[in-house]
């Protein structure tokens, strides 16, 4: 292991763990400008963080270990999958970190952890939350897979760091193909991170909800780590797309003056992408959840036609 | 120094088989105990030459026995035959360790003896049955295999449960039988040899024959839908440890089959690999859609066997496509992947059984509704467990992911294959194999939850207690197994020899605990300490009941109705009135009940049509003798007129 690497472990953590907060406002702050109110401000889930922080935690007299352990699981899980999604700086891959594969799997790990830790309490809203929660991402999953299996096809790689490289030697603009998958990648970006349509983020104690039914029972600081993996969830996908589709400015040596560009470059798209998150989320009514499985059928559909265009041409 | 430690091994497994047999009148805990140790040492000694044979990779030829010129019981260790050797060697011992505390608490006195001494009986015949170097001498093992097995699923033979799956396990496994012995016949018309030789690669008809008789004997016994009706029923009725060796190995020796024959006799066509691959696939989503619906925590197991033995197929299947394609290389990693990942599921799936046995055996009752809440007065299992859960959900790090990783690997790296049609059907059963393996995380998570989380849900479950250490330590090792295996996988493939494009699990381990350990020190420095015990959000109930608590059959609903065309129900009413024109209504009665797709419509039409042609054939026997003398007098006719004619 490299001297380059070690620094880009920390340098990728220490950067996702910084923004991501921001995001999940900025799209709150869209969402609330488009609903003609001003908004809290950007730095509201910083703030809640914070606080958060400080409060005690309440465990139910139900539950187990499982409750305890889930919240420093998740996110290690998802700090670890972060580390696989460059967001500024591409070094060579080692040991296989970057595979597409294991990437998808360590988020599974956190959501198996989340989906037990919802059921431990023994609440209704938490078993509900994890049911639905298991039950959507078994079906989008076949769906996920092909949009992989795509990327690994077009890239001719399995490995994340090997696609970036790719597109940031060859630059913007992207291939048509690119742009298609970017769209599939962009439906699993929904699914994945519980927005509208497939669910809501902002509802708290309604039926309809899925992930927030499924931390219902988390408080305090375990609550902390929860709200910061499923924001660092978020920018981990976003920043997969944005590496993809849009890759300018991406540093591929390691100096400080490329590191910087490259993380202004990508604020700048990411914040970007937020804000067209956040104008797809207010103009969708969230979907009844049995109407789903058509959603899912689509974009599996859709993926798969590239794949086939890919195939025969 | 292998020929003597194989031979040393049979002596023990046949002592430990024996001594209950002329023993079988005392009920002696250390008759019981004396057997299950041979079967400790004998596994740790096949386990010693297997690995032996592994990491040198030569094969060990010996005759055993030959009565006359062209019939032996000749032996062969090879690489292959070492690899399921180890596999038996691991599960065997970590079972039979487990089974010497589980019997003592099952019932039925002097009884237990016989299940000690088919126990060994079954494991000695998988050995053989893997070390045969003759299609004859495998064929004689695999079904003293069959018959030993037969026995152990017929432990609780008085309860009709068992009655039921016996006879179901015993016809389905003779027919598996009946296709091998075809199979191997056909490949001696071909050969004019009982010896497992490479048939040169001329498509004949012949081939094919043999090759789909093989492929439905082994399907049948590993559990191929559609022939995977025995498994959920044979499981739930034999005792637990029992489900872990046939579920854990048996199949797996379905496997070492199919695999040897494909490997030593055929030159696989590509549409053989297809058959496999959709086989496979097959059943695979269905095993886990139907493993999802099953509450009998032993029938989820035995379908979620059906769904592993689908992957292992999938590599298989690709094996051969890739093979058929000349891709040597994507060839050898589909058929590591697929090995691996059976000797994955011979260590998480029999941790799975074991460890349910003990929360059966805790709460008398196999049915996830009633239990619940039992990580707290049964941590130790409900750790072991959750072990098993995350290997059979395919979490990074453990076992169950690596292996299907190699599967993931070789399905991603299929854009060599020339043919566009292949391309697309190998990109279906990607999707189909993605599919599987997110629901099966679904199905553990439900699993896991219903037994172990939340309230206890029957007076049983809240009074259970943790198992006693001897019924702990042999899921122990599975475990640590399970966890070894997964996090040093890369460092194991090149131990063995092989370069596989794994990523580090090692390293990723470590990132992982790194991650945790920063995250918890952080959290120690900056966040507050304070923790309080209290009840948490109840829906405004006064205080938390566990009848309000999320069921296995709630957690599974969404899933239910998403893929209610394949969980279809049928629906009867019954009313009886009390007067003639159907006015007054008496009493009447209703159920639904899920259908049973393929009993209904494939093996029940089969029975009765062979019930059926037996009726014609029995009224030939009608008991009157001048009938018979009739017989004899035409069969001599016919003779005479026969020999005159040819002869």
């Amino acid at each position: 292991m490299n001297f380059d690497f070690v620094l880009y472990l920390v340098i990728n953590t220490a950067i996702i763990l910084a923004i991501s907060p921001l995001f999940v406002s900025l799209i709150k702050k869209v969402k609330a400008w488009t609903q003609g109110r001003s908004g809290p401000s950007v730095f509201q889930t910083y703030f809640t963080l914070i606080k958060l922080l400080k409060k005690e935690v309440i465990y139910s007299p139900n539950s187990s270990r499982i409750m305890r352990v889930t919240p420093l699981v998740t996110l290690a899980a998802i700090l670890v999958a972060a580390l696989f999604v460059p967001l500024v700086f591409v070094p060579e891959p080692i040991g296989g970190i970057g595979n597409i594969i294991l990437f998808l799997y360590l988020l599974a790990l956190a959501r198996f952890f989340m989906a037990l830790a919802g059921l431990d309490a023994g609440s209704c809203f938490g078993g509900m939350g994890s049911s639905r929660e298991m039950s959507i991402s078994s079906i989008i999953e076949p769906t996920t897979i092909i949009v992989f299996a795509a990327l690994a096809f077009v890239f001719k790689s399995l490995n994340i760091f090997d696609m970036f490289f790719l597109t940031a030697a060859s630059g913007s603009p992207a291939t048509p193909t690119l742009i298609l998958i970017g769209i599939s990648l962009f439906i699993i970006l929904i699914v994945e991170t519980s927005r509208i349509p497939v669910d809501n983020p902002e509802t708290h104690l309604e039926l309809t909800m899925i992930h927030e039914g499924m931390i219902l029972e988390q408080s305090g600081r375990n609550l902390a780590l929860m709200e910061l993996s499923s924001a660092v969830k978020m920018t981990v996908l976003m920043a997969l797309l944005i590496n993809l589709i849009v890759p300018f400015g991406i540093a591929t040596t390691l100096t400080f003056a490329g590191i910087l560009i490259a993380v202004i470059a990508f604020m700048i798209k990411c914040s970007v992408l937020a804000g067209v998150i956040g104008l797809f989320e207010s103009s969708m009514a969230k979907k009844r959840f049995f109407q789903l499985p058509s959603l899912f059928a689509m974009a599996f559909f859709f993926s798969t036609l590239i794949i086939i265009i890919e195939v025969f041409s | 120094m292998i020929v003597e430690l194989f031979i040393l091994s049979l002596v023990i497994l046949l002592a430990g088989s024996i001594f209950p047999l002329i023993t079988a009148s005392f009920d002696r805990r250390f008759i019981r105990t004396f057997s299950f140790s041979c079967t400790i040492v004998a596994s740790l000694l096949l386990g010693m030459l297997s690995l032996m044979t592994l990491l040198k990779g030569d094969s060990v030829f010996f005759i055993l026995y030959q009565p006359i010129p062209g019939f032996s019981l000749s032996f062969v260790i090879d690489r292959l035959a070492s690899f399921f050797l180890f596999i038996i060697a691991v599960v065997s011992s970590c079972v039979a360790l487990y089974f010497t505390g589980y019997i003592e608490h099952e019932n039925g006195s002097t009884r237990r003896n016989l299940l000690c001494s088919c126990t060994n009986l079954f494991v000695l015949a998988m050995v053989l049955v893997v070390a045969s170097a003759n299609t004859i001498s495998f064929f004689l093992f695999w079904e003293l295999m069959a018959g030993a097995s037969f026995f152990l699923v017929m432990y609780e033979y008085s309860q009709r449960d068992t009655i039921k799956a016996g006879i179901f396990y015993f016809v389905m496994t003779q027919l598996s039988s009946l296709f091998i012995l075809l199979g191997i016949i056909v490949l001696y018309i071909i050969s004019g040899s009982f010896a497992f030789l490479h048939l040169s690669p001329v498509s004949a008809p012949l081939i094919t024959l043999a090759f789909l008789a093989l492929f439905l004997g082994f399907s049948i016994k590993a559990g191929i839908i559609p022939f995977h009706k025995w498994l959920p029923y044979a499981h739930p009725a034999s005792p637990s440890p029992v489900s872990a060796l046939m579920s854990g190995v048996m199949l797996k020796i379905a496997v070492y089959g199919i695999v040897r024959f494909l490997l030593d006799v055929f030159t696989p066509d590509l549409w053989w690999g297809v058959l496999i691959l959709a086989a496979g696939a097959a059943s695979a989503v269905l095993g886990v859609i139907y493993a999802l619906k099953e509450h009998d925590v032993k029938g989820m197991l035995a379908y979620s066997s059906i769904e592993n033995i689908g992957i292992i197929f999938i590599g298989v299947g690709l094996f051969v496509i890739f093979t058929a394609s000349s891709l040597p290389l994507l060839a050898t990693i589909s058929l590591l992947g697929a090995l691996f990942h059976a000797l994955n599921h011979s260590l998480f799936k029999s941790l799975l059984f074991l460890t349910s046995g003990s929360v059966v055996y805790a709460t008398g009752t196999r049915d996830i509704e009633h239990m619940g809440g039992l990580s707290r007065s049964m941590p130790v299992t409900s750790a072991l467990f959750f072990v098993g859960a995350l290997s059979i959900a395919a979490l990074p790090p453990l076992n169950g992911f690596a292996s299907e990783l190699l599967i993931f690997i070789a399905f991603f790296s299929s854009v060599t294959v020339v043919d566009p049609l292949f391309k697309v059907i190998l990109f279906i059963s990607l999707a189909l194999f993605a599919l599987t393996s997110a629901l099966s995380a679904a199905c553990f998570v439900k699993a896991f939850g219903s037994i172990f989380l939340a309230l206890p849900r029957s007076q049983e479950s809240a009074a259970a207690r943790e198992v006693p250490r001897t019924m702990l330590i042999g899921p122990a090792i599975l475990a640590a197994a399970c966890i070894l295996l997964g996090v040093f996988a890369l460092q194991i493939f090149t131990i063995v020899g092989f370069a596989v494009p794994l990523p580090d699990m090692l390293l990723v381990g470590l990132l992982l605990l790194g991650m945790a350990v920063l995250t918890y020190g952080a959290l120690y420095f900056t966040a507050s300490h304070e923790v309080r015990i209290s009840e948490t959000w109840g829906c405004g109930t006064l205080s938390q009941k566990a009848s309000s608590e999320y069921s296995g059959h709630g957690f599974s609903e969404p899933l239910d109705i998403i893929f209610s065309a394949i969980y279809r129900t049928r629906t009867k009413n019954e009313r009886i009135f009390f007067d003639q024109k159907n006015c007054i209504f008496k009493e009447g009665r209703g159920e639904i009940r899920l259908l049973k797709v393929f009993e209904e419509y494939l093996y029940r039409p089969i029975a009765q049509q062979s019930m059926r042609l037996a009726k014609e054939v029995s009224r030939f026997q009608n008991g009157c003798l001048d009938t018979y003398l009739f017989y004899v007098f035409i069969t001599v006719i016919a003779l005479i007129i026969f020999l005159g004619w040819f002869a």
